[in-house]
């Protein structure tokens, strides 16, 4: 009985079924929030949907030049490993579907895969603007990367557990009697959320996919169902990210553990969001790849390492 | 299951914008279609760059000697099912190039035109109506 249930929680509820439908609203909300910002109306609801559908029932082409075998198996690849990942984030209460001592890194290191993904794609897709944009996606990894680790692996620290359920019931009730503790945690926030942009490609950080330079970067030769499978991906990897972030430094489904209550709580954290991350999307512009490589070391990495030191400092000095 | 495939291509058609040697008069004009004036990601209509993604060639321009494999070339990237909308007289006929020693005349004599928008240059408006014509034509069709 409890197999059964635990693979009905990991096909349907927070599971499978629960992400695609929900990475399908945040792709349209983040499109509906995008428009009214460019004084447009944006839209309808079911237009993400529609894509994918359409996107499904359309012929897939594969280019002669390319190697067919992993051509067509690196979207599915992206695809699960984002699935995987969301398994260990907690939705409707703590803990989540899966959980053991030290996930945070395994869902660190699945929500990579995607990335790397993209880079290989670009490489075997045999066209100068894919192997351009995977070029691109490999570089920017590594200004996104390491701050984005040091981000998530702050409150990590702050709590002594690796563990994204124990972070997400605990972090909260600890910064209330803590409050010292506000500072360091903020400030991995902002870095998280800012990398988390650069990981989802989106402006100012689409220089893969910058469709002004280089088309549609690594998915330029992609069409129909591949397609279809890339964008969920990226879809389900906003959601990921998004519900990470809140379940490490927003409590996740907190102060609720119960079902409904906890479930309202986690979308309204993780649609906030995706607010902010419509918001930086609307506001700013493309920048240069050499601009994103420093931005990440002279800025984004010194402001996680801050936010490791001060609680290393904190700790030591005995604030806890 | 056919409707509802028939419904999405409806419902999400992805365009892509090819000039075939026009004056760029109705490039502007398809460019106006796309800003916030206009809006057409209401209807679901996306600008894509590469014909991979793309369901719908906007072609723009006379068919000529020049062009005819590169737009021909174009056309055979998209995956099924495509659609061709000539836009303006240059597309629809050869306008005023019609005639000339290395013009073919208009873009049906290159590959199969779904709808065409007639004007020199049509209105946004006229290429809003256009492909509301071309969906109304995938409505039918199935």
């Amino acid at each position: 009985m409890s197999v059964l249930w635990g693979i009905l929680q990991a096909l349907i509820f927070p599971g499978f079924l629960f992400l695609s439908v929900y990475a399908l609203f945040a792709e349209w909300m983040d499109r509906k929030l995008f428009a009214p910002m460019q004084n447009r109306i944006g839209p309808p609801l079911i237009q993400p949907l529609a894509d994918t559908i359409k996107l499904f029932s359309k012929e897939t082409i594969i280019p002669k030049a390319v190697q067919a075998g992993l051509f067509t198996l690196l979207p599915y690849f992206s695809f699960a490993a984002v699935v995987t990942a969301f398994l260990f984030v907690p939705v409707y209460g703590v803990p989540a579907i899966s959980s053991f001592p030290g996930d945070l890194v395994i869902v660190a290191y699945l929500l990579t895969i995607p990335t790397l993904v993209l880079s290989l794609a670009g490489w075997s897709s045999d066209s100068t603007y894919s192997i351009l944009g995977g070029i691109r996606a490999l570089t920017q990894l590594f200004a996104y990367e390491v701050p984005f680790f040091l981000a998530l692996f702050t409150p990590a620290l702050l709590l002594g557990t690796w563990n994204i359920s124990e972070i997400a019931a605990r972090l909260p009730g600890f910064l209330l009697a803590n409050p010292f503790y506000f500072i360091p945690v903020l400030i991995s926030f902002l870095v998280g959320i800012v990398a988390l942009q650069g990981k989802l490609e989106r402006k100012p950080f689409d220089i893969p996919d910058a469709e002004t330079e280089i088309v549609a970067g690594p998915f330029t030769e992609y069409s129909g169902r591949l397609l279809a499978i890339f964008r969920l991906s990226i879809d389900m990897e906003m959601v990921c990210g998004a519900s990470l972030l809140a379940a490490l430094f927003l409590g996740g489904p907190q102060p609720f553990i119960s079902w409904m209550p906890g479930i309202i709580s986690y979308l309204l954290k993780t649609l906030a969001i995706i607010f902010i991350l419509a918001y930086i999307k609307a506001a700013v512009g493309r920048i240069r790849i050499d601009q994103m490589i420093r931005f990440g070391w002279q800025i984004l990495a010194p402001l996680s390492l801050v936010g490791i030191l001060m609680v290393v400092l904190f700790q030591k000095g005995g604030l806890i | 299951m056919s409707k509802i495939i028939n419904w999405s291509r409806r419902t999400s058609p992805w365009i892509i914008h090819f000039n075939a040697g026009g004056c760029n008069g109705c490039d502007i004009e398809l460019v106006a279609v796309l800003t916030p004036r206009f809006d057409v990601e209401r209807f679901g209509i996306l600008l894509k760059g590469t014909p991979r993604h793309a369901d719908v060639l906007m072609v723009t321009g006379p068919a000529n000697l020049q062009i005819r494999d590169r737009v021909r070339r174009i056309y055979d990237q998209m995956p099924n099912p495509k659609f061709v909308v000539a836009i303006g007289a240059c597309a629809i006929s050869g306008g005023i190039f019609r005639g000339c020693y290395n013009t073919l005349g208009g873009m049906d004599e290159i590959m199969p035109v779904t709808a065409y928008i007639p004007g020199c240059p049509p209105r946004p408006d006229a290429i809003i109506q256009g492909v509301a014509a071309l969906i109304e034509k995938l409505r039918k069709g199935d």
